[in-house]
């Protein structure tokens, strides 16, 4: 205990400047060096995306869709007094129309009368040759006629064409601004596309968030019918699967007379699909294939002499765990349609209530069950004649599985209303999944983005933007084609399976691995630190009191 | 003593084809020595290729209609297998092999490509639908699993333009083949396992056999030109312990029977009642289809052609003299060939039907007809470097040589060494190998593919050796279940001569091998960190220190009131306070 305490020598100037810029040196390239390498290293890669301009897509301030249609109108009188016809019908049409986005506009055909005459004809782009530009929505034929009640119109049913026949007093005067036949054609005109500014209408209030000051109001049943229908169609694809199936829970029929029963009832109708999409057909057979046994039996009524299915079993008939309907291969979505040949103790079978045989699942197909007309038993094989009922109602079936309106009864406007609405539907909801990837960028920051997903941002509003401008130019065939490869893009943008990977893989797991070497370093610097920062204090604390 | 001829005229019956819509199955059942019980379930079915192409199909399954379309596959083979075929107590192969596969999944088919690189991406486009319709691993079949055969395999189809088919081949000897995949297969028949034959069809039974193996064939068939049909042919065949099938379901456990059913032996003394010395059971042990298959057989599938005595579906292969009992209530018809020993039944439409064979005393036997060739493959070596492959086939027939392909398809890691390749015949010089394919391996992008041409004369053993080296994975690479080894395919014998019987073939397999790779500790990546981490910070803390401390005497260092001295301070209060004043 005995032992003299000597003070050490007192630190030289030097000593210590050399220690507290050695811990100094140490610690900026801990700081500066250290941290930015490993924050670099480890940081996952994020590319640029251009959320702004995503969002504004979503809520829809870049493309505000305009739907104008071109009318070319076909009169057998001089140009000017049918130019004159066309303004007096145009402004009784405009007054008429309440949805200003869908917008018809009325152009002079080169009509057949001045043809005839031989006159040289200026074109001064208010004339259109109404055979040759595809762009054309209707082409109304003004035909004068002597006889008969006057004026009135003919739809035809296979081709864009309105035929209007009048008397030749009820062309306007030069001087008037208005005419029986002028109001005639505004009034037909209006009533052609009622249900398609209908749907467009719906589209734009339910599915985009573009602010529509004035939207066509519509009756509380029309919006329902208008969401009915928006539900059951698939969405558009250029190619979609046809698969015809027969089921049976016995082995009767084994056999069906399948393709001249497509050949007569489905071809026709796909051929005049053909120009909007693709489709491939498949057919099979299946035996012992009962409905699902989840659902309960059918029960035999006696008033209807026939076994009843439930209707709140219909959604369960399909049995999907035996029977084969997995989709077709390739791009493009499968349609199912399912003929069911019930058991021979159980037919009739109907649907309880309206007494149908036929359904439609809404996005996937439809059925129909065929029972044998009055006490026969069907052979071993199913002609012609014993599907033609089954195939009626399976193209009815395909219409509004494909969308396609009901109204008017011209198949091609019909076809061209599809392609309008299709365009539309297309271009909002690849907007909206624009929308949603910017959200999930800024919502989740520790998933990758990959320059993949970059490129399909930008290919989809670049296609947006063609697909905006060509709805305003009238060119709906090329708007859908575009708009649907937007849509795809922004699908596969959305749906980049690299960004889901490393959600898992939080930053507390990098810590808890490097920890071991951060650990032993950090401690003598910050030990360091703090005790050369007290010597500093007290050195302060003993000059101030000195 | 009775020849045996009769399968041979089976495998004739069948094989007749047509080219329009029909469908055939048959079921053979033929009981083996040490009462196993053979059953071979056949289905086949035809689509006229018009109607295929236009895909309206009708006993075809659409969904593998689709598959083949869409891959350009014109044949494919498929085989789900399990188990291992004992050809010396067995004899040979229900279909001379043609319709056997290697354990596990095999798959080999012919694409219509133009270039290689197209047939490979078809390839991969039919291995990945087809994963998904049999719920099997076959997407796992890539570039290094697959290779191409050049002698092994011969299309059994009639093609028109061979230029463009290449020929694929790819195994999975590890997987294991269950009732996911038996499904599936059922879905595809006409009938669905509901009615005919393929009711019996059940995965308790199936996947509890000695052996067994799902195999689906396709292929073109044509019978004059233009006149083609495209034949799907689905077969199950296995090998069944009567006794271990017969157990019920609900009570699978062995145990032991009550001593008053057993026959003991009266001629040896006991020195108690509960004891016996049980004889040897000589009789033919009873069975029926219930018991064996654990369901009844539904009546016949209606869609069979009822044509050339093709709707008798069930034979069975017995004595003349051994009796069986028919259990339905429908009509049924029985018709006897090849010299009473085969016996055909056609079913009732709709009612059960059920074959008994009560327990019966045999005095003869049928004669199994003796396999080709006899071939075992083992692993031999020991360590975890090197080891050496042995496969030995003997020809046991005292008369005829016999020329065979024998293919090896290896894994990238297991490197053979060719120059080390001997084959040796036990009874004679010279060199058995007439002709060799070798394509090396390249690590991680194909595996090795041997093909050798082999000529044994009659009665003699071939011994067929080579080294290879294991090589060592990534850490990435190894499976889940590393330490259990690695499965390599087994090798495929395929007979030239004798001349087979049909387009067919003749094939043998060897069973797979499990290779024992070196393994590495799993935790090893952290335990690496771990230490380099600890070393640089014990260099980084020595530097650091030298460089921030100051050194002093040992007599000048700082009093410091340290935590020694802060306790004792305590304590010495603590004893003043115990103490007291």
């Amino acid at each position: 205990m005995g032992s003299s305490k000597v003070n050490p020598p007192p630190e030289t100037k030097e000593s210590v400047w050399l220690r507290r810029s050695v811990i100094l040196s140490f610690w900026l390239v801990a700081v500066l060096l250290g941290l930015p390498v490993w924050w670099k290293t480890t940081a996952i890669y994020r590319a640029e995306l251009p959320l702004q301009t995503m969002t504004d897509w979503a809520d829809g301030k870049v493309c505000k869709p305009v739907f104008p249609l071109r009318i070319a109108v076909e009169v057998p009188i001089p140009p000017s007094e049918a130019q004159h016809l066309i303004r007096t019908t145009q402004h009784a049409l405009d007054d008429l129309n309440e949805f200003s986005a869908h917008h018809l506009r009325l152009m002079l055909a080169d009509s057949p009368w001045v043809a005839n005459t031989s006159q040289q004809i200026v074109s001064d782009g208010t004339t259109v040759d109404a055979r040759h530009e595809e762009d054309i929505a209707l082409l109304i034929r003004l035909i004068q006629v002597g006889t008969g009640n006057t004026p009135r119109s003919m739809l035809r049913a296979y081709s864009p064409t309105l035929d209007i026949y009048y008397a030749a007093n009820q062309l306007p005067s030069p001087s008037s601004t208005g005419s029986p036949l002028a109001t005639f054609m505004a009034q037909e005109l209006h009533k052609l596309f009622d249900e398609e500014q209908a749907l467009l209408a719906y589209l734009l209030s339910t599915k985009s968030k573009i602010p529509t000051a004035k939207v066509k109001s519509f009756s509380p049943e029309t919006a329902a019918e208008l969401e009915r229908q928006s539900t059951i169609a698939f969405k558009y694809a250029p190619t979609y699967h046809l698969t015809f199936s027969l089921f049976t829970p016995t082995f009767i029929p084994s056999d069906w007379r399948i393709e001249s029963a497509l050949k007569q009832y489905i071809s026709p109708f796909l051929d005049s699909f053909a120009s909007i999409s693709n489709f491939t057909i498949d057919t099979q057979v299946q035996l012992y294939s009962a409905y699902s046994p989840s659902i309960q039996k059918p029960v035999y009524d006696e008033d209807q002499k026939a076994w009843l299915l439930r209707k709140e079993d219909l959604s369960g008939f399909i049995n999907a765990a035996e029977w084969p309907l997995s989709p077709s291969i390739g791009a493009g979505p499968t349609v199912n349609f399912v003929l069911y040949v019930p058991d021979q103790a159980e037919t009739p079978l109907l649907v309880q209530g309206s007494g149908a045989n036929s359904w439609l699942i809404p996005q996937w197909g439809g059925v129909v069950i065929l029972n044998p007309s009055g006490t026969d038993k069907f052979g071993p094989v199913l002609t012609k004649q014993d599907l033609a009922p089954a195939m009626h109602t399976f193209s009815d079936q395909l219409m509004s599985l494909l969308g396609l309106p009901r109204a008017p009864a011209s198949l091609p406007l019909r076809l061209s209303t599809l392609v309008r609405s299709r365009a539309a539907s297309l271009l909002f909801s690849a907007s909206s999944t624009l929308g949603a990837l910017a959200r999930l960028y800024n919502a989740l920051p520790s998933i990758p983005i990959p320059d993949k997903v970059a490129k399909s941002v930008d290919l989809t509003t670049a296609h947006l933007q063609h697909a905006c401008d060509n709805l305003r130019g009238g060119r709906f065939r090329t708007a859908l084609e575009h708009a649907r490869i937007a849509e795809a893009e922004a699908e596969k943008a959305f749906f980049e399976r690299s960004m889901v990977g490393q959600v898992y893989f939080p930053d507390e797991h990098k810590v808890a691995v490097y920890l071991p070497l951060l650990g032993p370093i950090a401690v003598p610097l910050v030990m360091a630190a703090l005790k050369e920062l007290q010597s500093i204090i007290r050195a302060l604390k003993a000059r101030k009191n000195a | 003593m009775l020849s045996f001829l009769p399968l041979l005229l089976f495998n004739a019956l069948i094989a007749c084809t047509a080219a329009r819509s029909d469908y055939h199955e048959r079921l053979l059942l033929r009981p083996l020595p040490q009462s196993a019980l053979l059953a071979s379930f056949t289905f086949r079915s035809n689509e006229s290729s018009g109607a295929f192409e236009e895909q309206n199909f009708r006993y075809f399954p659409r969904s593998l209609g689709q598959i083949l379309q869409h891959a350009h596959t014109k044949e494919l083979h498929l085989r789900f297998s399990l188990g291992r075929w004992d050809a010396s107590n067995w004899g040979q192969m229900p279909w001379n092999g043609a319709r056997e596969g290697g354990t596990g999944v095999e798959l080999w088919a012919w694409v219509e490509a133009g270039t290689e690189e197209e047939a490979f991406s078809r390839w991969l486009a039919l291995t990945n639908a087809l994963s998904g319709l049999f719920c099997a691993s076959l997407n796992f079949i890539d570039a290094t699993k697959t290779i191409r055969p050049v002698m092994s395999f011969q299309p059994e189809g009639d093609h028109h333009n061979m230029s463009r088919l290449h020929l694929l081949h790819g195994t999975l000897p590890h997987e294991v083949v269950c009732t996911e995949n038996l499904t599936p297969f059922l879905k595809l028949l006409p009938c669905k396992g509901k009615a005919g034959i393929s009711s019996l069809l059940s995965g308790h039974k199936l996947f509890d056999a000695s052996w067994q193996t799902m195999s689906i064939d396709v292929r073109p068939v044509c019978q004059k030109e233009g006149d083609c049909a495209v034949e799907i042919e689905q077969g199950v065949d296995m090998v069944l312990d009567l006794e271990r099938a017969k157990r019920p379901l609900d009570n699978p456990i062995p145990r032991p029977l009550p001593i008053e059913e057993i026959s003991c032996d009266g001629s040896k003394p006991y020195n108690a009642p509960d004891t016996c010395y049980p004889l040897t059971r000589t009789a033919d042990s009873s069975w029926s289809l219930n018991e064996v298959f654990g369901t009844s057989l539904h009546g016949a599938c209606p869609l069979t052609d009822d044509r050339d005595g093709n709707s008798h579906t069930v034979c069975i292969n017995v004595q003349p003299e051994r009796e069986i009992q028919v259990k339905t209530a429908g009509e049924y018809d029985e018709s006897r060939s090849a010299s009473e020993t085969l016996r055909c039944y056609k079913l009732p439409v709709g009612e059960a039907f059920d074959l008994v064979l009560p327990e019966q005393q045999m005095t003869t036997g049928l004669v199994l007809p003796t396999p080709p060739l006899y071939a075992a493959r083992s692993i031999n070596g020991h360590g975890q470097e090197r080891g050496s492959v042995q496969a030995v086939i003997r020809n046991p027939s005292t008369t005829d040589a016999v020329e065979f392909i024998y293919l090896e398809s290896l894994p990238w890691f297991m490197k053979p060494y060719l120059h080390t390749l001997r084959a040796v015949i036990d009874k004679s010089e010279g060199n058995p190998v007439k002709e060799t394919y070798y394509r090396p391996a390249v690590d991680r992008r194909r595996g090795s593919h041997l093909e050798l041409r082999v000529v044994i004369p009659a009665d003699s053993s071939l011994s067929l050796t080579y080294d290879f080296d294991k090589a060592i994975l990534r850490y990435t690479e190894y499976p889940p279940d590393a330490n259990r080894g690695f499965d390599a395919a087994p090798a495929v014998i395929r007979l030239l001569s004798p001349r087979p019987p049909d387009r067919k073939g003749v094939y043998t397999r060897t069973t797979s091998l499990l290779l024992q790779l070196p393994t590495p500790d799993f935790s090893m990546p952290y335990n690496v960190i771990i230490l380099t981490s600890t070393v640089m910070a014990l260099a980084f803390g020595n530097i650091f220190n030298l460089l921030v401390r100051r050194f002093v005497g040992a007599d000048e260092v700082p009093s410091r009131r340290g935590l020694r001295t802060i306790l004792q301070g305590k304590l010495e209060r603590f004893k003043s306070l115990v103490k007291g004043p």
